[in-house]
């Protein structure tokens, strides 16, 4: 017995001199994820990185992108309370959910950490793939900042990832006119990176340099820069990468995704879903249904009309464009289709605004009837344009109004073109200038103290 | 619990285990002769604080069965005993006692009061102590206790029954999770769990469940554990006993010992029960014509006034010609059944108890269900005179086929049962079930036909090896695993569905391996009984590692097949993680008392963690305590109506260590895909900097004793200080980061608790009463300004955190009635900056600020969550062969935010309301407290966080009433029998409240945003008849 005390007190021993030596127990690196610092290591991790991005973008603009795009402007009238009922009522408040602007940065920041450790996994400096990942890590920063400076103006520029708390959190915001130069900057570098196209579920869904030349027109569009806006969306036009689908197919746009047409679209699918079902196609309870000026504003003849919304019944509540004529689910699930955010005949239509911008008249008619044509109607020209709305810069903003319906455009057209105020006035009394930027949400401006709300806001 | 005889030899007296608690391991020294001779003893049974004499206590020889029992005059005769033969002496209401035969043939029991317990033996952190020399704040629940319950997981039976322990229940389902809290919260963003350790092993005790395993429906890993094997749980309070478990202890240590083998006859023992159980009440709701009516009123109070989209009533359509109340057609009386089977038994030098059980037990809601079989096996084998070895083991498996009770959820079963519109048909004509209507999924088709189910195996185990390495040093080592493996399915059939085809289903497999060692070494030494040393000194290892894999799919092409292979989408793949973490400690304990007049002891721990930065990885916690048992002084002991007499004082600091594996270290995520391209992002920001939240906690308590013992008195005043609290610092999203962990802020829980044990009765009429009542204060001590959004952290939708108040503050907009007339609004108060005036119909809101306009700056706080005091009162009666057993359960002053009221009295989608909108506003002039029905009510008056649904949660309960009737062991020993018992249990009798929901025990949250009902699966009424028979 004497021996089995002698080896069970051996074994305590050894056991306890074995931990005393073994601290090295307490080092546990994490399993399924990695440390802060210990990520970006091969090719694959940078394209997870940049993956990463885009999954910030879905949730970015799953719901928002009607509510900054639509939900202030004449083309929808809401029966919600919430954000739908402030924007339409123009009752903004800081602690409305579009004020939040928390995706953006997420989005920023993974592009930042993209865009800082990408080099660090390649040999070489003309790999087609870090270039390709460094485009569209620099393409979506760019864009995240464009809808930023379009939403707030003035927004805080971060371009570093952040790493250590040492780093400066409290950062305040950088005038608009330089956001946009960085913007430009990215978008660039991005037209000149990224890949032409891709194919099979790539295809549209991946930042392409065409994507970069669409966003770019839409910034040289809003900067008034009609010269630059033209050669970016020529390069696109002539570029054969994408062409107008035919009026039968335009449903299949939205509802299949991925059309000859699109040139941008955020991806979803039956688990990365978005809003698009609750925001215009559920009838008994939907956010938007058409207002009646917009209604009224559809031309005779109009093929696009009964593919736009409900037409049997006579106050429409259900915007069938997303989901096909005759949509009828009844269900608050979300959806799984791809929101576009820009498609062939948005850059046709900001092309022919810039050339009617710039007196090239013939120029823009033959653009804009390219779109009319399809939609059935009349051709048009100078003075039947004037007739009916005022100017030809009229006649394709009201094109680009039922072209691109609900697409999120309407907002910013009317604020770039200085109409947002004459037409919103009669509607909900929006007077105030410094009231077409969106209040900064509350906690955003608590948690920063070198940031200041919106004057308007104050 | 043993005042001995002056007969029996000192020896055996210090050598006996002491059955209420069966934890010792103490070894009897054998002393019996070589020759066994046959004879016959005679004894008297005595009341050993009344020394009167008792009748019917059963006398038996434990190596024979041989059994007798006393008479009036308490005396008793056995014949054919051999010396050294154990003879058991026990009865209803008394601590059960033996002792052995020597070459004495008569003897003098004096049975002591099973309330007497300054005697007893308590667990207290790696050893036992006795109570009348603790010194720390310790509070025991015994078997006995257990054995007057029907509930079948040890946190539910702490319920009242330990002062300063706090238990509300999550859910009412079976299986489901409760929230225990051992003197307040004490952590705002780390677990508020006591550590739960099961014969030594420190055991996981949050849900593993990931399916639904959201707060509102965990399941409670207690219930692996079976009530019946259970010795007794002591519930740790204080620093001086919690200290020597460290970084884990800040929250309280529960320890649960469980029943070892006896020496003697192999005992069997088979409880058999059964019973049905109902829910406690019903919530009225409108039916088919009066929900039409509120549905149409609510559209005609749009300013534009609309027809409902959908057709309310249709006599016509199969779809929605209904009156249903889905309440009746949910819920129903549900049986239990359940077995427990065991064998305990051994010998001088082996010693085994081995059960098993099988518990069957159906939910109130139709198609949930509950079924778990246990199996334990712990022995003890002496090697030699100075080793022992020993193991104890338990294996359960568990099977849950859940509902879904998740919330506010449109999938939340219980809030679908009230909300659901009456006119909604349960089926078609061709008999199939009416799946969907107008968005909503049929409940009693979700119960029916979509799966929630949970399958765990778990086992909990551990091997001990005990050395006497010298005279009064022990060397005692462990080695002790917690393994549970759990399996979760779900899955939505497309008869629930709108879409043809479209059912989803999930899978989770989660494994959650905590394995270590504790080895330590034991000193007791006793001069003279005069000067008494002990000490503790060891280390333990501790790791925890979680696995988790999982699949989501979609489009299955039946309803019949529910397995993942068979879905055509695979939705998500991406659920593989893992997660460990390991700690490394060393404790000790130095323990002196004078003539157990005296008392002092030390306790220290030091821990490591590897979920702290290298450089603060090592934290200390150390306790010290005194006691003085005046009554040993001469002065007081001549008083005599003192019998007992104890202060003591402790002081000590532990740690909480629960925050995420790899905080510090910050973390990049998989798992942030783009459609099907994998992807990653960092999620948390490193610091390095993290450390333990620490708890320092000053006890002062006080116990007295009078008559005899037949009243006794515990108070403790306590006062805990928690410091550096590990919290999400939210820092400007502009990083790319929501917050950032930091150690800051500090919270300070007081409170006093008061425990009164009584034997009112002491005849042949007995009656003893254990009274309890808690008065915890919870107070946030200090918040770091940059934290605070106008002085205060929200934290959640229904609370707030604000320096100088406590946790659990509901904060929102006071409700002060309804306007009669357009016109009583005089002062034109509107609903924000240029928002719309209020009308007649609307609600009145307090303007806090008087601006005349109501916005986020008219919030107040409307209640709070935590009770003024709460406790239990439990009362025995025996008379003869009955003995009875009444438990009040009782809760006040605690306020309950009904977010299921507000569910189910405001107009959303197509919702049925309850009865109250009957008394709506409808018309100018009315004067109600119920406003109008508007759809989509621009001023959303209805989903502001408001007074309205704050209701009073104060509660008593008759929780537990049990009737048992022990037959004469002279008829059962006749025919075979040891002990044969029949009883009847029934559970939540009655409920007096005034809270209108289903039962005011409700916490649907188990965190920090406490006393909220957002429609938890409702508690139940029971009653279980059972049979008790040892053999």
């Amino acid at each position: 017995m004497k021996i089995t005390i002698k080896s069970i007190l051996g074994a305590a021993l050894i056991s306890v001199l074995s931990y005393g030596c073994s601290e090295s127990l307490l080092d546990k690196d994490p399993i399924s994820s990695f440390s802060g610092q210990g990520f970006y290591k091969k090719a694959s991790d940078a394209q997870a990185g940049v993956n990463g991005i885009y999954n910030s973008l879905q949730s970015t603009m799953r719901l928002n992108f009607a509510y900054w795009g639509e939900g202030r402007a004449d083309n929808v009238t809401t029966r919600h309370s919430g954000d739908p009922f402030a924007l339409q009522q123009n009752a903004l408040t800081p602690i409305i959910n579009s004020a939040k602007w928390d995706n953006f940065y997420t989005l920023i920041s993974r592009a930042n950490y993209a865009i800082k450790y990408t080099p660090t996994v390649f040999q070489t400096e003309d790999s087609p793939l870090r270039n390709q990942l460094l485009g569209q890590a620099r393409g979506l920063r760019g864009l995240a900042y464009f809808y930023l400076t379009r939403i707030w103006g003035d927004v805080p520029l971060i371009t570093e990832p952040y790493e250590s708390v040492e780093q400066d959190i409290f950062v305040a915001r950088t005038p608009s006119a330089d956001v946009l130069k960085q913007v430009e900057e990215d978008l660039l570098f991005a037209a000149e990176n990224c890949a032409d196209n891709y194919t099979g579920d790539r295809d549209k869904v991946l930042f392409t340099k065409s994507a970069a030349q669409a966003f770019l027109t839409h910034l040289y569009m809003w900067q008034k820069r009609y010269d630059k806006a033209i050669e970016t969306a020529d390069k696109i036009i002539t570029g054969n990468r994408h062409s107008l689908v035919s009026i039968s197919d335009w449903n299949n746009i939205f509802t299949m995704g991925r059309s000859a047409e699109s040139i941008f679209e955020v991806g979803y699918n039956e688990t990365q879903t978005n809003a698009l079902r609750v925001l215009y196609a559920l009838g008994s309870d939907s956010d938007y249904v058409p207002s009646a000026n917009f209604i009224a504003s559809i031309e005779e003849g109009d093929l696009r009309k009964e593919k736009i919304y409900d037409v049997t019944q006579a106050q429409p509540r259900k915007i069938w464009k997303f989901f096909g004529e005759g949509f009828n689910d009844e269900s608050a699930d979300p959806s799984s289709n791809n929101i576009v955010l820009t498609r062939l005949s948005d850059i046709i239509l900001l092309k022919a605004e810039a050339h009617a911008n710039l007196n090239q008249n013939d120029d823009a008619l033959t653009l804009l009837n390219q779109i009319r044509r399809r939609a059935g109607l009349e051709i048009m020209d100078a003075s039947s344009a004037n007739n009916l709305y005022g100017s030809l810069i009229g006649a394709i903003l009201h094109e680009r109004s039922i072209e691109l319906s609900f697409e999120g455009h309407r907002w910013f057209d009317l604020v770039r073109t200085g109409l947002a105020i004459p037409t919103m006035k009669p509607i909900n009394g929006l007077s105030d200038e410094r009231n077409i930027v969106w209040p900064i949400f509350e906690t955003t401006i608590l948690r920063n103290p070198n940031l200041e709300q919106n004057e308007f806001y104050k | 619990m043993v005042l001995t005889t002056n007969y029996l030899p000192r020896i055996f007296n210090s050598c006996l285990a002491k059955i209420i608690s069966l934890i010792i391991f103490s070894f009897v020294c054998l002393n019996s002769g070589a020759f066994a001779q046959q004879k016959s003893i005679k004894g008297k049974v005595l009341d050993a604080s009344t020394s009167l004499p008792i009748a019917g206590v059963s006398v038996k020889v434990a190596e024979t069965a041989k059994a007798s029992s006393t008479d009036q005059n308490g005396q008793f005769v056995l014949n054919d005993v051999v010396i050294g033969n154990t003879i058991n002496v026990s009865s209803v209401g008394y601590s059960e006692y033996s002792f052995k035969v020597s070459n004495q043939n008569e003897y003098i029991i004096r049975l002591s009061s099973e309330l007497n317990t300054i005697e007893e033996t308590v667990v207290v952190g790696y050893g036992t102590q006795k109570r009348r020399n603790v010194t720390g704040s310790i509070v025991s629940v015994g078997s006995q206790e257990i054995e007057k319950t029907s509930l079948q997981d040890p946190i539910s039976i702490l319920q009242g029954r330990a002062a300063g322990v706090q238990v509300t229940s999550n859910s009412g389902a079976p299986g489901g999770e409760m929230t225990i809290r051992v003197r307040g919260n004490s952590s705002l963003n780390s677990g508020n769990n006591p550590l739960f350790v099961v014969d030594g092993i420190p055991i996981e005790s949050g849900s593993v469940s990931s399916l639904n395993g959201t707060q509102n429906f965990g399941l409670n890993p207690l219930a692996d554990i079976n009530p019946n094997d259970i010795a007794s749980i002591e519930i740790l309070k204080d620093a001086a006993s919690t200290a020597i478990y460290g970084s884990r202890a800040a929250n309280g240590v529960v320890l649960i010992t469980t029943k070892r083998g006896a020496e003697g006859k192999p005992e069997i023992q088979v409880n058999a029960t059964t019973g049905v159980s109902s829910i406690t009440r019903f919530l009225s709701v409108l039916n088919a014509r009066q929900y039409r009516e509120a549905v149409l009123e609510s559209y005609g109070a749009l300013a534009v006034p609309e027809e409902p989209y959908y057709t309310l009533i249709d006599s016509l359509s199969p779809m929605n010609n209904g009156d249903v109340n889905w309440q009746d057609e949910l819920m129903r009386t549900a049986r239990e059944n359940k077995v427990d089977f065991s064998v305990r038994g051994g010998n001088e030098s082996n010693r085994f108890a081995w059960s098993s059980s099988y518990l069957d037990q159906d939910g109130i809601v139709i198609n949930s269900n509950f079924k778990r079989f246990t199996s334990r096996i712990n022995t003890d084998f002496k090697l030699s005179d100075r080793i022992r070895v020993g193991q104890s083991a338990s294996y359960t498996n568990g099977v849950n086929n859940r509902i879904n009770a998740a919330g506010t959820g449109n999938l939340s079963i219980i809030r679908s049962m009230l909300v659901r519109p009456p006119n909604m048909s349960m089926y078609l004509p061709d008999g199939s079930i009416n799946g969907y209507m107008i968005g909503q999924r049929n409940p009693v088709g979700m119960a029916l036909y979509a799966t929630n189910l949970g399958k765990s195996n778990r086992l909990i185990g551990s091997q001990y090896a005990e050395v006497d390495i010298v005279k009064d040093l022990k060397f005692r080592t462990n080695f002790n695993i917690d393994y549970i493996a759990m399996k979760e399915d779900e899955f939505m059939p497309s008869i629930l569905d709108y879409r043809e085809g479209y059912n989803t289903g999930a899978t989770r497999s989660t494994t959650n391996l905590t394995w270590g060692n504790e080895s330590y070494f034991t000193y007791n030494k006793s001069v003279n009984d005069v000067h008494n040393f002990g000490a503790v000194l060891g280390m333990s290892f501790q790791n925890w590692r979680y696995d988790r894999t999982g699949l989501d799919g979609m489009y299955f092409p039946s309803d019949d097949i529910r397995t993942l292979n068979a879905a055509s989408v695979i939705s998500n793949q991406g659920v593989n993680i893992g997660s460990e973490h390991a700690m490394l400690s060393y404790f000790g304990r130095l323990t002196y008392n004078y003539m157990s007049k005296y008392m002092l002891e030390l306790n220290m721990r030091s821990d490591g963690s590897s979920r702290f930065g290298r450089e603060k990885r090592f934290g200390y916690f150390p306790s010290a305590s005194v006691g003085w048992r005046f009554v040993e002084e001469e002065g007081i002991k001549s008083l005599g109506w003192l019998s007992d007499g104890k202060l003591r004082f402790s002081v000590g600091s532990t740690g909480n260590e629960a925050i995420g594996d790899y905080t510090s270290q910050g973390e990049f995520t998989l798992g942030t895909n783009y459609l099907d391209f994998s992807g990653a992002a960092p999620t948390v920001m490193p610091n390095a900097s993290l450390t333990w939240e620490t708890t320092t906690q000053y006890n002062l308590g006080l116990e007295l004793g009078f008559v005899n013992n037949r009243i006794l008195l515990t108070t403790d005043y306590y006062l805990k200080k928690t410091r550096d609290l590990l919290y999400n610092v939210p820092i400007p999203n502009t990083t790319g980061f929501e917050f950032i962990t930091q150690n800051i802020g500090n919270i300070e829980n007081k409170g006093l608790e008061v425990g009164l044990q009584t034997r009112n009765l002491v005849n042949a009429f007995k009656w003893n009463s254990n009274f309890n009542i808690s008065f915890n204060r919870n107070k946030v001590t200090s918040l770091p300004n940059e934290l605070l959004t106008n002085g205060f952290i929200q934290n959640g939708t229904y609370h707030i955190l604000q320096e100088g108040l406590p946790i659990g503050v509901f904060y929102g907009w006071r409700f002060q009635g309804v306007y009669a007339r357009d016109e009583d609004n005089v002062n034109n108060v509107i609903n924000g900056a240029n928002g719309p005036k209020y009308v007649g119909g609307d609600p009145i809101w307090k303007d806090v600020n008087g601006d005349n306009i109501i916005n986020q700056d008219d919030r107040e706080i409307i209640g709070y969550a935590e009770p003024k005091f709460f406790g239990g009162f439990s009362n025995d009666f025996s008379y003869k062969n009955f003995s009875l057993n009444v438990f009040l359960q009782y809760s006040y002053g605690n306020e309950i935010y009904s977010e299921l009221n507000h569910q189910r009295n405001s107009i959303v989608s197509y919702n049925n309301l309850s009865t109250d909108a009957l008394n709506r506003w409808r018309e100018q002039g009315d004067v109600t407290n119920f406003p109008r029905l508007i759809r989509n009510d621009p001023k959303q008056s209805d989903s502001r966080v408001q007074s309205r649904w704050v209701e009073d949660g104060s509660y008593l309960k008759l929780k537990n009433v049990n009737l048992r009737y022990t037959f004469n062991s002279q008829w059962i020993n006749k025919i075979g029998l040891r002990k044969l018992d029949m009883f009847v249990t029934a559970t939540n009798l009655i409920t007096w409240t005034k809270y209108t929901g289903y039962d005011p025990d409700v916490n649907s949250y188990s965190g920090l945003r406490v006393g909220v009902d957002e429609g938890s699966y409702p508690q139940n009424r029971s009653f279980m008849f059972g049979l008790s028979v040892g053999l």
